[in-house]
């Protein structure tokens, strides 16, 4: 009752203070969700592709700058336990030289190359309209790529200045894969001038094979290559980590502001009400029924803030999405939530802790003479 | 011993930094269910006096045994405010924000009443005192007289053996004053609590069991 009064006493300033917590907990959703949409897509275009282990080039900050020469996948093939290798390349197209392009939101496209008639391209058979790619003047596009594009299946689409007919659209579940296309990677290799050589190998293991075997046989004879676990990928690129630090700054940075608007409407409350708070302990209330008061306000602000701060979050990120340039994704976790939500809690519980001591402090006879 | 409900013994109150002696040693005795009254001038410490003996300041030396309690000995001051005083201020000092009978339920708080039994209490003490149409009035909203006997209701909150009114008439009109007297005495009448008065106005005092004058922190 008193809570409750107290915070709709000053309206505006608990809904200022309310929003605060809840834009910094709605920015902590949505990073987070993109970023782990992000992570999870990369896992599920890993798992999709069906292979267990992945070879790129040591040195390589990250796939798209990865060499590896054709000796060496030649060498690859030989090792014990490989069943087959599916070399591949990988580069990616800026938006403005693709058609259609003050339609789109299509910012770039993925350009996966891949041999046609191998392994790697026979899961984008499920569900495609048109048919796989077989010779270098084709290629497949996503659908998402293919509804920005304006183009559909039959149309021809010119890309470094070469006109490739689209002989497929596939569907995929990982949006970066939705909002690219694949085509040969003789052609990326050519406008890449990376000769024979390729960015990428994905290896599937014979049956009951151990991987670390396979990791050590290769890095033990190519001190360049890096064999890694699929499942590991997101791990083994260190520059994804940024991207969570990036999130975490940031929402740092507005957890912060979000904090100071509790302690600042909580110490003006204090203020405000120091007589108030003077009659309540001349009838008896003691330092510690004042200090759960006013803690007790600002756990209100921070829970009513944190479930609005959720709702935004996960509705702002898929807005964000929604907006925003083709390829991104979000995940959501329980514990993305409750993380979100203790957060909140935080925030209210620490905002409100100084003005609450400084309230219950007060010495009643000279809150009573406060004017 | 148990006809006398506050005895103060040798009371000095100073308040070293201002260099000021606000009480000067007061000893006094005042019966259970008696009226007592309390005038002077301003800064006679007739105000820091009703604080001591109501547990919101406590003395530089001497003692104040309320109830039979000295309060030298009590650790939680909060209690003993919350269960043997009623407080009537000047400026009656409702929370604005609550309606007559929340105003009323704050004491009965503090003391961890139940909801149901807060309600019950606070619309018994506000009937009492005349304000049954004004239950659920905010404070604000409230006349000068009206506020006052809610603040009334609220000293009488938790059944305390001592009222202490403060100026209870000061902030309101003559012919208001009469009536908040009136209320105040039917109150006490009615809980046999007793009642410790400080005012300026005598004619508050012509109705006090005994009055007292104090200038200068002493009792005369």
């Amino acid at each position: 009752m008193l809570i409750l009064k107290n915070l709709l006493r000053r309206r505006t300033r608990t809904l200022l203070s309310l929003l605060g917590i809840a834009i910094g907990i709605a920015s902590i959703i949505a990073f987070n969700a993109v970023a782990r949409g992000f992570k999870a897509s990369i896992d599920r275009y890993m798992q999709g592709s069906g292979a267990q282990m992945l070879v790129v080039n040591r040195s390589a900050m990250a796939p798209e700058y990865s060499r590896i020469s054709r000796e060496e996948v030649d060498f690859i093939k030989t090792v014990q336990g490989v069943d087959h290798v599916s070399p591949g390349t990988f580069t990616i197209l800026a938006g403005r030289v693709l058609q259609n392009v003050k339609k789109t939101k299509l910012k770039f496209l993925t350009v996966f190359g891949r041999t046609p008639g191998d392994r790697l391209v026979e899961k984008f058979k499920v569900g495609i309209e048109g048919r796989l790619f077989q010779a270098e003047d084709e290629m497949m596009i996503g659908a998402d790529a293919a509804r920005d594009l304006d183009v559909k299946l039959g149309d021809t689409l010119t890309m470094y200045a070469v006109p490739f007919k689209i002989v497929g659209v596939y569907h995929s579940d990982v949006k970066f894969e939705a909002a690219g296309c694949v085509l040969s990677s003789t052609v990326v290799q050519k406008q890449l001038a990376m000769g024979t050589s390729v960015g990428l190998c994905f290896l599937y293991l014979k049956d009951g094979v151990d991987w670390k075997q396979v990791r050590d046989a290769i890095e033990s004879k190519a001190v360049n290559l890096a064999a890694i676990n699929t499942r590991d990928f997101t791990q083994y690129y260190d520059q994804l980590d940024y991207i969570d630090w990036f999130v975490w700054i940031v929402s740092l940075i507005s957890v912060i502001v979000g904090g100071l608007g509790v302690l600042n409407t909580m110490l003006m409350a204090v203020s405000e009400r120091t007589r108030e708070i003077g009659t309540l302990r001349a009838v008896g209330w003691s330092r510690g029924q004042v200090l759960r008061l006013i803690l007790a306000e600002g756990l209100l602000i921070s829970v009513v803030g944190g479930c609005l701060g959720l709702f935004l979050g996960t509705f702002g990120a898929e807005t964000l999405i929604h907006w925003a340039p083709r390829g991104l994704d979000t995940r959501y976790s329980g514990w993305l939530l409750v993380q979100g939500f203790l957060i909140a809690l935080s925030l209210g519980f620490f905002g409100a802790l100084y003005p609450a001591w400084q309230a219950s402090r007060l010495s009643p006879i000279e809150a009573l003479k406060y004017e | 011993m148990n006809d006398v409900t506050i005895r103060t013994i040798d009371l000095v109150k100073r308040y070293p930094g201002a260099d000021i002696t606000a009480l000067a040693g007061v000893s006094i005795d005042v019966a259970r269910g008696q009226f007592f009254c309390i005038m002077g001038p301003s800064g006679s410490g007739k105000s820091t006096f009703l604080n001591m003996i109501g547990a919101l300041d406590t003395p530089t030396s001497g003692d104040v045994i309320l109830n039979g309690r000295p309060l030298s000995q009590e650790r939680n001051l909060d209690a003993v405010r919350a269960k043997e005083v009623g407080f009537i201020f000047q400026l009656h000092n409702l929370l604005p924000t609550l309606t007559s009978i929340e105003n009323v339920e704050i004491p009965m708080m503090a003391l961890g009443v139940p909801r149901r039994e807060r309600r019950q209490r606070a619309i018994e003490l506000l009937g009492s005192v005349g304000l049954s149409h004004r239950l659920d009035s905010i404070a604000t909203r409230l006349s000068g007289g009206e506020r006052q006997r809610v603040s009334i209701a609220r000293a009488l909150a938790n059944r305390p053996a001592v009222i202490l009114g403060d100026e209870p008439t000061g902030d309101v009109d003559s012919k208001t004053g009469e009536q908040i007297m009136a209320c105040i005495h039917e109150a006490r009448k009615q809980s046999g609590a007793t009642l410790v008065v400080v005012t300026h106005n005598p004619d508050i005092a012509k109705g006090a069991d005994r009055t007292l004058h104090m200038k200068d922190g002493v009792l005369q």
